[in-house]
């Protein structure tokens, strides 16, 4: 069935057949424009066509993957075409929200990196793919955890108290990156195996069709998929990683420490009797090396010439990983599994996308506390002591033999008797059906149904020997149970209109349409001593929000060269009152493609050439803990919070402080680019200039007090400009039959700075602090204040002695009052790098290929809290009964007392990290039926160069608190397909 | 044909999206959660203003909605720290001669050292969580009008009830903005009739707040319930008298005017109201103080129900530390933290006359040691409680065991277990490996010496007693001690003279002890042991094992003294160890009947915020500065009732002469020391800053040294002056 447009002059009825040039079987589905017309077909399900065109008209053959072909149609009545695969295909079409765009048609800052560019040697964070790789982009992993999660900025933060992640969308799926209880790295339900892209939307052009939740950008995550007309493909991909620690913080050793405590409690017995006469190193005994693995299978093919279904493609993997953590009684056991169908029906008219992916992991956590106590402990102590009631481990006590509850506690036993894990099942799905009308072609109806379901069951184990939570009376340990189930649903509704106005040498795809999103999250966690006796929380919390959302999208192309799109969202949320729940996200950007202007005549140097320009305005409203934060709340207290009337307990009623009038943090950003490709593509890369500018930022600030029923809230306040410059290269060095040599190299350097904070700009206001630190309670190192960047260090100007020693307490009058005061504490640096490089190499001879990756961070500085907190002589020694190591750092600045706020605990934390590297080698065709092994070894955390003092300056909040730390991984493979 | 289409594509596309545009309904959420309701809904039922209520009352006491911490009401402060009443405490105690504080978390020594400034974390939770408390207060102020009661349909007894929770209400708003007042001086004003949101609320200059204070107080004053009738732990008018009576006994550092006759007044009906002291004064400081008498106002605690990092979870577990038990406590730990001053110490001893207090009493030497286990200890070789021990590393051992039951059986092992064991087969004073049980004979006091070299033995029956020139019957006969089973130390209370004394056993001078040197360790025959100044002494002599050592406290049968000496010195010189400066040891989470409370972490200890004891010393005090409407002589009574119940007879009693402004202030410090009145008593009467009265470290040197009088007040917090631009900080920040 098809429609016979408007016809002229004379008629001509042109059928035949197209095939595919490689095989020669069949393409249904292929588009048969007459050129310069609105005239045209499709193929049905044998390749077959019928159109009746014009005299003299040319027919324009097109079908995604292959290449274009225009025959003349002459007096020709059959036709019959074979079109050739297009290799470069692949590359070409670039995923964007709702839809795909040709890359060449693309006006927004998007790049993709596909599978084959991916960091090698990532075992189980899908994350650590891309680092490094895209300019721009980010991602500090969390830590050294098995699964850890990574923080992951684009552009710079466009929030201060808004979340500032990136939205994901997998599939299509937007995901929950909120955190799920119980699992480290949300991310963590994908095998990385299983990916086939990353597409990275930048700018707002690009990502303001996701409208309020695109501030931060967007990562779309596509897996791979079956493809029609293939043969089985099974692979296997196994490796083994030895995981080794790379460091450790420097505490005084044994004897060192003993001589200390004897010279500074000469006179205070108290003290030097608590000596013991061990040598322990206590970082040493709760590290291990971990060894790990991980497997992943895969099966994809497609089932061809079903009854009703024209062709089935498929793939189906799974997943296994057992990975150990570095630090003792850390590790995961992890099982994937994703299929993926994409059947076509009804001529090809109806393709059906289902996807579902699923995760069961166990974790076994450690105590991190571990860590701190590790540095803290008292190295002349032994690890275990016999007569110890507390699990055999030494332990501070008191006279009476009970432990010293304020006093650090055995690391070794923080681990070994605090059982805590988790198991958590999570999904993600979706069924997307994309209809092309059967009498309009160029029209689709898209469809698409989603799901991210998660269940996290988490249980901790402590028993009533544990010193830390020993109880004489009511009997001590813990037990805690807790639970999260999170359900979000995604409706999808859409309309796409594609068609080339040939007469207009003019290419238009438009797109309009609905979305629907359901967040749904209840947890609960109950939690006892071991007797059962008592009860120290028993809390549950069940919310939800939607979003609701019209779309919509224009792409217009004229002459292959100059390009318009423009797209506007409309989303409304339910966490905002009527009156301020909707919000209209516009964005416009113009492409004009530089090297295909013949005026210029410079197609033969550049392949490509395309100058991007782009505005847009994007929108935030994760506010992640808080789904009702406009709304007048009243909140039950819990049973240990109840307060006495007469002889009963009431449970209490509590106001909650709100902001009637919260609305959406709104991000405007001004973007210019240039992609550039030139020497056949020898030499291709972008350069991107950007400017974003955050209005109304949903900010967590002190109200004026007694004005709300709360201290802080979060309310729209102040303005934060962000802007950048990012650059991207990427050279073929050598590219020969036999030895290809490819280089990338991305530089970003991002400039933020807060602009307006308070409503009232007021000059003496001081700014919001932030940057919570270890060592007292509710100390803050940051601030964020009008004039500098967020998150800026604010602290005292340290004065030195004429040796370069720190004079204890003394700092500079930088406000020349003659008298130090809080006030002489200045803003000094912040933990985001000024710049972030990033750098890959594959060389590849013969079947051998060698690659690097790794990255630079310029001007990011770095709180050594971990000294601030472990580097003063009053730490030496509790008068309740017990010793604390310090750092050495002490015997640098002797300071008696902690001094938190001194700017000589900041360090310059730039660094080059060389993140992995990898040697591998290929078996060609040497089993009969394996057509590919392939084994490599790859070093991750390779190499870190820094003048940083601590473990590691790499810490995404600045600072540096007794992180996991970061394994130094060695890791054998094999793949193997067959 | 095409437009026709087009039609149809129009009205399919609207079709659709209508259909999808009834989902934006969906955007009207109400909470999930079973434990959250809205405001909308909350006050339709009479039960949900007790529950408001009672977190206007929790607000004194807890930090958040989950105890002992989660769900906090503030944000960026610390629970613990941020409770209301410990902030209160902090505030009220530290920067005086009450209390001084071990711990160095952030800038908390700002307060004994009294130079904070409008940064300080400790001072911003206190201003944070007063207004925090007025701010609900007046939530609830609004949603119970007569008004909207009406408007809800509330009638009847449930709006009588209500009403008098408002009521109440109001009082805890006029106690928060009292706390304002005396602390903060000029402060942002809010009252019921602002709406919640945000704004610039005015500040309300001292006289002003003194006046609204004082007509809230005056117009509750008949709304309340009559003395003793409400629900224990809910306010009346006692409490509300209570105000009142500060309110005007400091009405000349708030507005310049002296208010005494009206404090009389409200002293008068709060004295006149039927309440009376409790006899046992350490009764209202324990568990179960809910029974103590004369508490017109409490914040309520307990240890499952009510539970906080703050209140007297801090006050019971930062006061022990040092030698203290917890057990005796009824606390699992002690946090080492609060001690008090020499100055205080003084208020109730000569402190002139204490001896050896300050040395370290320690309950098991650095001497190779011999385990004596048997039946007076359970047959536990490993028990370091019951050893003896060789102070010349030469094989002799020696120490004082007590032997409760008659016939004790014992043997010696050399470490704490049985693998080498000794015993006396034949009871023939020679010791065999294995050998048969010692037996003791009577229960009493021995002395016992070992010779592991001849593997000999001896053991002898020790009654202890002082003599010397010291002692009412000189060097004639000795005083006999007495033995204190749980504390194993000999005590006497004596008279004595100037002199000296030692310590002799069993009525001779076979066996005595004396301290050469003067450094607090015992020796067999040593000097005597000089007494400077005559008046009635404690004496404790503790043996066991080597080293012996001993105390000698002038005494005084003031039953407020309430210190934990042993390994406490007297001087602070070092602010940041806890054994420095005595221990207090008046707030415990025992009962009076000695059991201990429902949590060893959690107190069931409630908080006495007002009692009638300082209702009595308001009443004397407005007497003696002028006020009309008391007399002297009722003055005099109160005092020496409080005199009477702390010694337990009339021997503290004082006369109509010694009733001075001086004899006051301490007085105060005597019987509500810790009681968070401290700091607003010191301002009072001039002796806070900018004076020439000192204790340890005040102003951040360990002799003490005046400070800039703007510290009678605190600085509003640069938070607020930052967030508010109508405020004009305090003089001098």
């Amino acid at each position: 069935m098809s429609i016979v447009a408007s016809v002229f002059g004379q008629e001509i009825s042109v059928s035949g057949k197209v095939t595919d040039a490689a095989d020669g079987t069949p393409l249904p589905g292929v588009n048969i424009v007459e050129k310069g017309t609105t005239n045209g077909t499709i193929t049905d399900t044998d390749g077959n066509y019928s159109i009746t065109v014009g005299s003299n008209a040319t027919l324009v053959f097109s079908f995604v993957g292959y290449l274009r072909q225009e025959v003349a149609v002459g007096n020709q009545t059959t036709i019959n075409v074979s079109l050739e695969f297009d290799v470069q295909a692949l590359e070409e079409v670039v995923t964007i929200g709702y839809g795909t765009t040709r890359k060449e048609d693309a006006t927004g800052s998007v790049i993709a990196i596909s599978s084959e560019d991916f960091n090698r040697g990532a075992i189980t964070s899908p994350q650590e793919l891309i680092a490094g790789k895209i300019a721009g982009v980010q991602i500090t992993n969390a830590g050294g955890a098995p699964g850890a999660g990574s923080t992951i900025r684009i552009r710079g933060g466009s929030s201060l108290s808004a979340s500032n992640d990136p939205l994901i969308v997998i599939d299509g799926v937007p995901v929950d990156n909120d955190g799920i209880s119980g699992m480290r790295n949300p991310l963590n339900t994908i095998h990385p195996n299983d990916i086939e892209t990353f597409t990275v939307l930048k700018d707002a052009s690009a990502t303001a069709i996701f409208g309020s939740r695109a501030s931060n950008g967007v990562i779309i995550i596509t897996t791979k998929k079956g493809r029609a007309n293939r043969p089985l493909t099974v692979n296997y991909d196994g490796n083994v990683s030895i995981g080794t620690r790379t460091g450790e913080v420097d505490v005084l050793s044994a004897d060192e420490y003993r001589s200390l405590i004897q010279e500074q409690f000469a006179t205070n017995q108290n003290a030097t009797d608590l000596l013991g006469s061990e040598n322990t190193n206590w970082q040493k005994e709760i590290y291990q090396t971990a060894i790990s693995h991980d497997h992943n299978l895969s099966l994809s093919g497609s089932v061809e010439n079903l009854s009703f279904v024209e062709s089935l493609p498929f793939r189906v993997s799974l997943g296994y990983s057992d990975q150990k953590g570095i630090l003792k009684t850390s590790g995961l056991d992890r099982f994937t599994g994703a299929i993926n169908l994409n059947p076509s029906f009804l001529d090809n008219h109806l393709r059906i996308n289902l996807s579902a992916k699923g995760m069961y992991i166990k974790n076994q956590f450690a105590n991190q506390g571990a860590v701190g106590s590790a540095v803290a402990f008292d190295p002349t102590q032994p690890i275990f002591d016999a007569s110890s009631p507390y699990g055999g481990f030494f332990t501070w006590t008191q006279p009476n033999g009970d432990p010293i509850t304020i006093a650090t506690s055995n690391p070794v036993a923080l681990l070994e008797l605090r059982d805590d894990k988790s198991t958590v099942k999570r999904s993600i799905g979706n069924i997307q059906f994309d209809y092309k009308f059967h009498f309009l072609p160029e029209l689709k109806a898209k469809l698409n149904l989603g799901y991210d379901i998660s269940e996290s069951d988490g249980d901790i184990f402590v028993p009533e020997n544990a010193a830390w939570l020993y109880n004489a009376l009511v009997g001590g340990g813990e037990k805690r149970l807790y639970t999260q189930n999170k359900k979000n649903e995604l409706l999808d509704f859409y309309f796409n209109y594609v068609k080339d106005l040939g007469s207009f040498d003019s290419r238009i795809d438009a797109t309009a349409g609905y979305s629907w999103q359901h967040f749904w999250r209840k947890g609960t966690s109950y939690s006892t001593n071991v007797a059962e006796t008592i009860v120290n929380a028993d809390t549950d919390y069940e919310t939800e929000s939607y979003l609701v959302s019209f779309f919509g999208r224009l792409n217009y192309v004229f002459k292959d060269r100059y390009m318009l799109t423009f797209t506007l969202r409309q989303d409304g949320s339910s966490r905002f009152s009527e009156d301020n729940r909707w919000g209209l996200f516009p964005s416009v950007a113009l492409a004009w493609d530089i090297a295909d202007e013949p005026l210029l005549g410079i197609s033969e140097l550049f392949n490509s050439l395309k100058l991007r320009l782009g505005y847009g305005i994007t929108g935030q409203q994760n506010i992640s803990d808080n789904d009702y934060p406009y709304l007048a709340r009243y909140t039950y207290s819990e049973d240990n919070a109840q307060y006495q009337f007469g002889s009963g307990f009431v449970t209490t009623l509590r106001p909650e402080g709100y902001d009637a009038n919260i609305k959406w943090e709104e991000t405007t950003t001004y973007n210019i680019g240039l992609d550039y490709g030139l020497l056949n593509n020898r030499f291709s890369g972008a350069v991107d200039l950007y400017y974003r500018e955050t209005d109304d930022l949903i900010n967590f600030i002190p109200v004026p007090a007694g004005t709300n029923l709360t201290n802080q809230i979060l309310t729209n306040v102040g303005d934060l400009v962000n802007k950048g410059i990012e650059f991207t290269i990427n050279a073929k060095a050598i590219s020969k039959a036999d030895m290809v040599w490819e280089i990338g190299f991305n530089a970003t350097y991002n400039e933020n700075e807060i602009t307006k904070l308070t409503a009232t700009d007021d000059p003496e206001y001081l700014g919001v602090f932030t940057g919570g630190i270890s060592g007292g309670v509710g100390n803050n190192i940051q601030i964020h204040s009008v004039g500098f960047p967020a998150n800026s260090f604010y602290v005292y100007k340290q004065v030195y002695d004429e040796d370069g020693n720190p004079i204890e307490g003394l700092y500079v009058d930088t406000n020349g009052d003659d008298q130090l005061t809080v006030d002489d504490r200045y803003r000094y640096k912040k933990a985001a790098p000024d710049v972030y490089l990033g750098f890959s190499s594959l060389f590849q001879y013969q079947n051998w290929d060698f690659s690097f990756a790794g990255r630079v961070n310029l001007g990011n500085y770095v709180y050594n809290n971990v000294y601030s907190n472990n580097g003063t002589y009053s730490g030496l020694y509790n008068s309740v009964g017990y010793l604390n190591n310090v750092t050495t750092s002490l015997l640098d600045s002797k300071f008696s007392n902690p001094k938190y706020w001194s700017d000589y605990y900041m360090e310059n934390g730039s660094f080059l990290r060389l993140d992995n590297l990898t040697l591998g080698y290929n078996l060609d065709n040497i089993i009969n039926g394996v057509s590919n092994i392939r084994l490599y070894g790859t070093v991750q955390n390779v190499l870190l160069i820094t003048k940083y003092q601590g473990l590691d300056p790499e810490v995404s909040s600045g600072i540096d608190n007794n992180i996991y730390p970061r394994p130094r991984t060695f890791l054998f493979g094999v793949s193997v397909e067959f | 044909m095409k437009a026709k289409n087009l039609k149809i594509y129009i009205i399919t596309v609207f079709a659709a999206i209508l259909a999808f545009t009834s989902c934006t309904k969906d955007l009207d959420t109400v909470p999930l959660d079973k434990d959250v309701v809205t405001s909308a809904s909350v006050y339709d039922s009479p039960a949900s203003y007790r529950q408001v209520l009672a977190k206007l009352y929790a607000g004194l006491a807890v930090s958040g909605q989950e105890g002992p911490h989660g769900n906090n009401d503030l944000s960026g402060l610390d629970e613990g720290f941020g409770q209301y009443l410990r902030a209160h405490w902090y505030a009220q105690e530290i920067p005086t001669d009450e209390a001084i504080i071990a711990w160095n978390d952030g800038n908390l020594r700002d307060f004994h050292e009294q130079d904070w400034s409008s940064s300080n974390e400790f001072i911003t939770n206190l201003y944070y969580r007063i207004f925090y408390q007025i701010s609900l207060c007046n939530e609830f102020i609004r949603e119970s009008s007569e008004t909207k009661l009406n408007e809800r349909g509330i009638s009847g007894a449930n709006k009588t009830e209500i009403q008098t929770y408002r009521a109440e209400a109001r009082f805890l708003r006029a106690l928060s903005y009292w706390h304002a007042l005396d602390m903060f001086g000029n402060v942002p004003f809010v009252t019921e009739d602002d709406i919640v949101g945000s704004f610039f609320p005015e500040q309300i200059n001292k006289a002003d707040l003194f006046d609204y204070i004082e007509s809230e107080l005056l117009a509750i004053e008949d709304l309340l319930m009559a003395p003793m009738v409400n629900e224990y732990a809910r306010a009346d008018q006692g409490a509300v008298w209570m105000v009142l009576a500060k309110l005007y006994l400091n009405a000349e550092v708030y507005i310049n005017t002296a208010k005494y006759t009206e404090c009389i007044t409200y002293c008068k009906k709060v004295t006149s109201a039927g309440y009376e002291l409790e006899s046992t004064f350490e009764n209202l400081f324990l568990a179960d103080n809910h029974n103590a008498k004369g508490i017109i106002f409490p914040v309520a605690f307990d240890g499952i129900h009510t539970r906080t990092w703050g209140g007297t979870t801090f006050i019971i577990h930062a006061a022990v530390g040092g030698t203290m038990d917890p057990a005796e406590f009824g606390i699992n730990g002690g946090w080492g933290g609060i001690r008090t001053t020499k100055t205080l110490v003084s208020k109730f001893l000569n402190v002139d006359n204490l001896k050896s207090a300050s040395l370290n009493l320690k309950t098991v030497a650095d001497y190779p040691l011999l385990y004596v286990p048997g039946g007076h200890q359970g047959w536990d070789p490993s028990n370091t409680n019951t050893v003896l021990a060789s102070v010349n590393s030469d094989g002799n051992y020696e120490g004082y065991l007590y032997f409760a039951d008659a016939d004790n059986q014992f043997k010696y092992t050399d470490g704490p277990t049985w693998d080498v064991n000794y015993g006396d087969t034949g009871a023939d004073g020679t010791l065999e490996q294995n050998g048969d049980n010692i037996v003791a004979g009577d229960a009493g006091y021995y002395k016992l010496n070992v010779d592991l070299n001849g593997l000999t033995h001896s053991f002898l029956k020790t009654e202890w007693g002082v003599i010397g020139s010291a002692t009412p019957d000189g060097w004639d006969s000795d005083q006999d001690m007495t033995y204190d089973v749980d504390n194993d130390v000999w005590t006497i209370i004596v008279e004595l003279s100037a002199g000296e004394i030692k310590f002799r056993a069993n009525d001779g001078w076979d066996l005595n002890y004396g301290d050469t040197g003067a450094d607090g360790i015992l020796e067999a025959g040593g000097d005597n042991i000089a007494i400077a100044d005559p008046g009635k002494y404690e004496i404790k002599l503790k043996l066991g094992a080597p080293d012996y050592t001993y105390t000698i406290e002038q005494f005084s049968s003031d039953g407020r003294i309430m210190f934990h000496t042993d390994g406490q010195s007297l001087e602070i010189a070092e602010v940041f160890e806890f054994t420095e400066g005595y221990a207090v040891t008046k707030f415990k989470n025992v009962t009076s009947g000695g059991v201990i409370g429902s949590d060893l972490t959690f107190p069931d200890t409630d908080f006495p915020v007002f009692r009638l004891a300082d209702a009595y010393l308001m009443y004397a005090e407005a007497v003696l500065r002028g006020g009309t409407g008391g007399d002297a002589a009722t003055a005099l009574s109160y005092v020496n009732a409080l005199k009477e119940r702390a010694y337990g007879d009339q021997n503290g009693n004082i006369t109509a002469g010694e009733l001075t402004l001086d004899f006051i202030l301490d007085e105060r410090a005597r019987e509500l020391l810790w009681e968070g009145h401290r700091r607003t008593d010191l301002v009072r009467y001039g002796r806070f800053s900018n004076t020439d009265y000192l204790w340890a470290w005040k102003g951040g040197v360990a002799e003490g040294r005046s400070v800039d009088s703007k510290y009678d007040l605190y600085p509003i917090p640069a938070s607020d002056i930052g967030a508010n631009i109508k405020l004009v900080q305090n003089p001098g920040y």
